[in-house]
């Protein structure tokens, strides 16, 4: 019995100033009772917008503008508000993605749970104070906290508050929207181990949305892969893994890998989903299909049963199901991983022969102090860490959130001084010392220090084109006139593969793909040709299935130019993608550091054994071979 | 996809990005009343001498002739032509608002960014300081001073003595402003470009917060012909040009009132109540770039 019926469903943005365009096309799935169902894809799928348009949120502009809803039997389609009101949360409850924010700040958490019970409940006083308890306990909270503030929780604390409050009704159905972006790793696995337990033990059906397809894959019974507004495949999610039909799905999978392996490969998926505003023939992923044959290009697939799940692939369906009139020329033969662009990573260690030391850190410390009325609160963020860095070599320094990774990052580019300890950068004729310089120096400094920031949507200034953020390191550092800065421009954006480079000089970041801009953002810190890189989360706010393409990209450049680089992260896989050695930070201190391939291997300490076992692994239930 | 299969698709993309000012405005049906609002001034006052009957300082008609064809509003008990001193007035207005507008704007500008940019500092400390003192201090007497202390009448004292006290207040949005803008990602890449921190703050940071600067300008612009219009009424202005404040001068100085000349009063009056009105209507485009929320969907 399905808890949940969609059928045909579309979704139209139709907004005055912008062109209108279908983000959900033709969605039909149903969700059992008690199933919990992922949903993965790319960023601007339309994953959120289907979750949005089922629990009949969606605002304007966007409407649905075909299809139904059948929940529980009943059409709710075109309900009214009054009529939709005692469902929602008593039948259809819901964490959202910017759950940091669902909370009312200036409300007590135990009266938001008051006010959600209260409404579809005949319970008062002091049978809801108990529920709240229960609910507490329930994901393991201290009940300490039902009288707290929100501001007094941290971001775990307030998504196990808000899983709670979504199961406060003992709702029937659950929509998980990304519940656990933005949190730590460690936090976010501890929290969907969470729901899954409850899950199971209450029986409610979910529908988990995410991009993370490893945390997807990991936890849910059946998984939709969406694409470009259309869901593209529909398996149980042991299938899929084993199995994959869709090359999108391959690509996907393909973008994860463990980094216990001898090697490591993985593959990413080459271009950007379609522009949904256009009208689109044929399979909107045949551009970026490695396996495309004629036929993609004039027909769309349609979402047809193959064994035990459907897909909308000709290819597939052809491998696995041939009809009698198939033209089967051209079609390639059946692969489990994607067949496009890999990045590779074997065991063997690089070069072994140590360049020269470019850059040293000696017993740093860094405290902050804070003053509240008479006592002064010290919190110690780096606590006497000391590591060199050899020219040519990358480093990843890895941590959870806290960990004091990026208040390194900011000493060593003299951004903040230790408050002890010395940060030694060596050039061939110099040693300078980092935190003894002042402003005028800093600025000489920098010409041979160089970031990469986390999130290049906000690195890269909006109002300013890209021809401008590249030719001005080099008219600033290293002295280029206007011409020859405007030729070296085009230089760099070529090796970064954005080609031909004239075409994107005169270009805004707005008009450009998440991953284009990274590029930009690399070949920026590549332009004054600094001797040190820090790179800071450089691909965590990408797409998993363009990850691996900057991860490369960025190891082939430093490494062709001989240029240092502290690889920031909390991501042990893409440590060990790109990193010679890695270096463990816990709480300010580091705990171990060795050979990439050593520390993930044989952890030494109990916390890098923690951060790995945080990784999802879908891939340990497989035997290493198949991979 | 109606093209076939570009390879890898490493052409920059149509992009949804932000959508122009212009449109933005044009965008909102009570801009847009203001903007025709305000051409039509600007169209008035540029073409004044081909709209206008009679010279605005001539003054050798017969006195208070009530409004025929040949004086459409009448005339001064001076003898001067209403409808004409209207129409040239409206440049003195417009002219003390553009400039007027222009140097409050500058010098908040300056103040207020290199305050927050240096938030914390001894030059942010400094420049707070005289920001808060001209912020308590009381606008209207402080005008009244400086003028009558000037040994020179003009419309240039006009606008400057204008534009030096009505910085503050905009001074400190931009302050605040530019406080969450400085620890965006890209001023630290500005940074390590090697740029300094007035380019930075001039040429990386103004321009993202050119909707707060436009919205400040017409504030300060609607705020300076209003102040413009007062101390002419106060017998503060620049007695050999015409402007709506001093036709109202003349007007209440006249008695216009106590003789029942409605005209001479009304219409200076309503003119500029109507350009003031066109001018907020503009703001309330200008506000729907700085707030995305406002924009009705």
């Amino acid at each position: 019995m399905s808890i949940l019926e969609v059928h045909n469903l579309s979704v139209r943005y139709e907004p005055r100033a912008h062109p209108p365009l279908t983000a959900v096309r033709d969605v039909s799935f149903d969700i059992a009772e008690g199933e919990f169902v992922g949903l993965i894809g790319e960023s601007g799928s339309g994953k959120t917008t289907l979750g949005t348009a089922v629990l009949r949120l969606l605002e304007r502009p966007g409407r649905i503008s075909a299809g139904s809803i059948v929940f529980d039997g009943r059409d709710i389609t075109h309900l009214a508000e009054d009529e939709l009101r005692p469902i929602r949360w008593r039948d259809l409850a819901t964490v959202f993605q910017s759950s940091m924010n669902a909370l009312n700040p200036v409300t007590r958490i135990q009266a938001q749970f008051r006010d959600a019970i209260e409404a579809h409940s005949q319970l008062r006083s002091d049978a809801v104070t108990a529920l709240v308890r229960q609910l507490f306990e329930m994901v393991l909270l201290d009940p300490a906290f039902l009288t707290a503030y929100p501001h007094e929780l941290s971001g775990g604390m307030k998504q196990r508050v808000n899983v709670a409050l979504a199961l406060a009704d003992r709702p029937r159905f659950v929509l998980l929207d990304e519940p656990t972006t933005g949190l730590d790793v460690v936090v976010q696995r501890s929290i969907l181990d969470r729901i899954r337990s409850l899950q199971r033990e209450r029986g409610f059906a979910v529908l988990f949305i995410s991009h993370d397809i490893g945390t997807v894959l990991d936890i849910s019974d059946r998984i939709l892969v969406m694409y470009a507004g259309r869901i593209v495949e529909s398996r149980p999610a042991a299938a899929l893994l084993a199995d994959p039909l869709h090359p999108y799905a391959k690509g996907l999978l393909g973008s994860y890998g463990d980094p216990r392996a001898e090697t490591v490969h993985l593959t990413y998926i080459p271009g950007r989903p379609p522009d949904l505003t256009r009208d689109l023939v044929g399979c909107p992923f045949a551009p970026r299909c490695p396996e495309r044959i004629a036929r993609c290009l004039a027909e769309e697939p349609p979402l047809t049963p193959v064994g035990a799940g459907l897909v909308a692939c000709h290819v597939a369906r052809q491998q696995r199901a041939p009809a009698p009139g198939d033209d089967r020329t051209g079609v390639p033969e059946r692969t489990r991983g994607f067949a496009g662009p890999t990045f590779v990573r074997s065991g063997e260690p690089a070069a072994t022969e140590r360049g020269p030391t470019i850059l040293e850190l000696v017993n740093v410390s860094r405290v902050f102090q804070r003053r509240r009325g008479l006592t002064v609160h010290r919190m110690t963020a780096v606590d006497d860490v000391s590591f060199t860095l050899a020219r040519g070599r990358i480093a990843a320094l890895v941590g959870q959130s806290g960990s004091g990774k990026t208040t390194i990052a900011r000493l060593v580019t003299g951004v903040d001084r230790p408050s002890s300890g010395s940060i030694r950068f060596h050039t061939p004729d110099t040693t300078v010392e980092v935190e003894k310089l002042r402003p005028r120096s800093l600025r000489r400094y920098r010409r041979h220090v160089q970031m990469v920031f986390q999130d290049p949507y906000s690195s890269l200034n909006p109002t300013l084109t890209l021809g401008y953020a590249l030719t001005r390191p080099l008219q600033n550092h290293l002295r280029l006139g206007r011409a020859a800065a405007h030729a070296r421009a085009v230089d760099l954006l070529e090796t970064v593969a954005l080609t031909p480079g004239e075409r994107f000089l005169n270009r805004y970041p707005h008009e450009l793909s998440g991953g284009q801009r990274q590029r930009i953002v690399i070949a920026r810190a590549l332009a004054a040709e600094p001797d040190l890189i820090i790179a800071d989360e450089p691909i965590s706010s990408l797409d998993v299935s363009i990850r691996a393409e900057i991860l490369e990209l960025l190891h082939k450049l430093v490494t062709e130019r001989d240029i240092g680089v502290l690889y920031i992260t909390h991501d042990l896989l893409s440590a060990r993608m790109i990193a010679d050695e890695i270096l463990v930070l816990n709480g300010g201190r580091l705990v171990e550091r060795g050979s990439a391939l050593d520390v993930i291997r044989h952890p030494a300490d109990e916390y890098t054994q923690m951060l790995l076992d945080a990784i999802p692994n879908p891939f340990g239930r497989l035997s290493i071979d198949t991979i | 996809m109606t093209a076939p299969a570009t390879p890898a698709g490493e052409a920059p993309g149509p992009g949804g990005g932000p959508q122009h000012w212009y449109t933005v405005i044009w965008s909102s049906a009570k801009a847009r009343i203001g903007i025709v609002m305000l051409a039509g001034y600007v169209l008035v006052a540029g073409l004044a001498p081909l709209i206008a009957p009679y010279s605005g300082t001539r003054a050798d008609f017969d006195p208070l002739l009530p409004s025929g064809s040949t004086h459409w509003l009448g005339t001064t008990s001076q003898g001067g032509d209403i409808f004409s001193q209207l129409i040239y007035g409206s440049r003195v207005s417009l002219l003390v608002g553009l400039f007027g507008g222009l140097l409050a704007t500058v010098i908040s500008l300056v103040i207020g960014l290199i305050a927050g940019y240096q938030e914390g500092s001894v030059a942010d400390d400094a420049l707070s300081f005289v920001t808060n003192v001209a912020l308590v201090v009381p606008v209207l007497p402080l005008m009244i001073v400086l003028i009558s202390y000037s040994d020179v009448r003009g419309l240039p004292l006009i606008v400057g003595v204008i534009g030096l006290t009505s910085w503050a207040g905009p001074a400190r949005a931009k302050r605040s402003q530019i406080i969450t803008l400085r620890n965006r990602d890209f001023v630290t890449a500005a940074k390590f470009a090697g740029e300094g921190p007035l380019w930075i703050i001039f040429r990386e940071i103004m321009p993202n917060m050119m909707s707060l600067v436009a919205a400040s300008f017409v504030g300060a612009a609607t705020g300076a012909i209003a102040a413009e219009a007062g101390l002419s009424f106060l017998g503060l202005g620049d007695s050999a040009s015409i402007s709506w404040g001093t036709m109202l001068y003349q007007a209440d100085a006249q008695g216009a009132v106590s003789q029942g000349l409605w005209l001479w009063l009304l219409v200076p009056g309503l003119t500029l109540a109507l350009l003031i009105t066109a001018l907020t209507f503009i703001n309330f485009g200008i506000d729907l770039i700085s707030n995305p929320h406002l924009r009705e969907d």
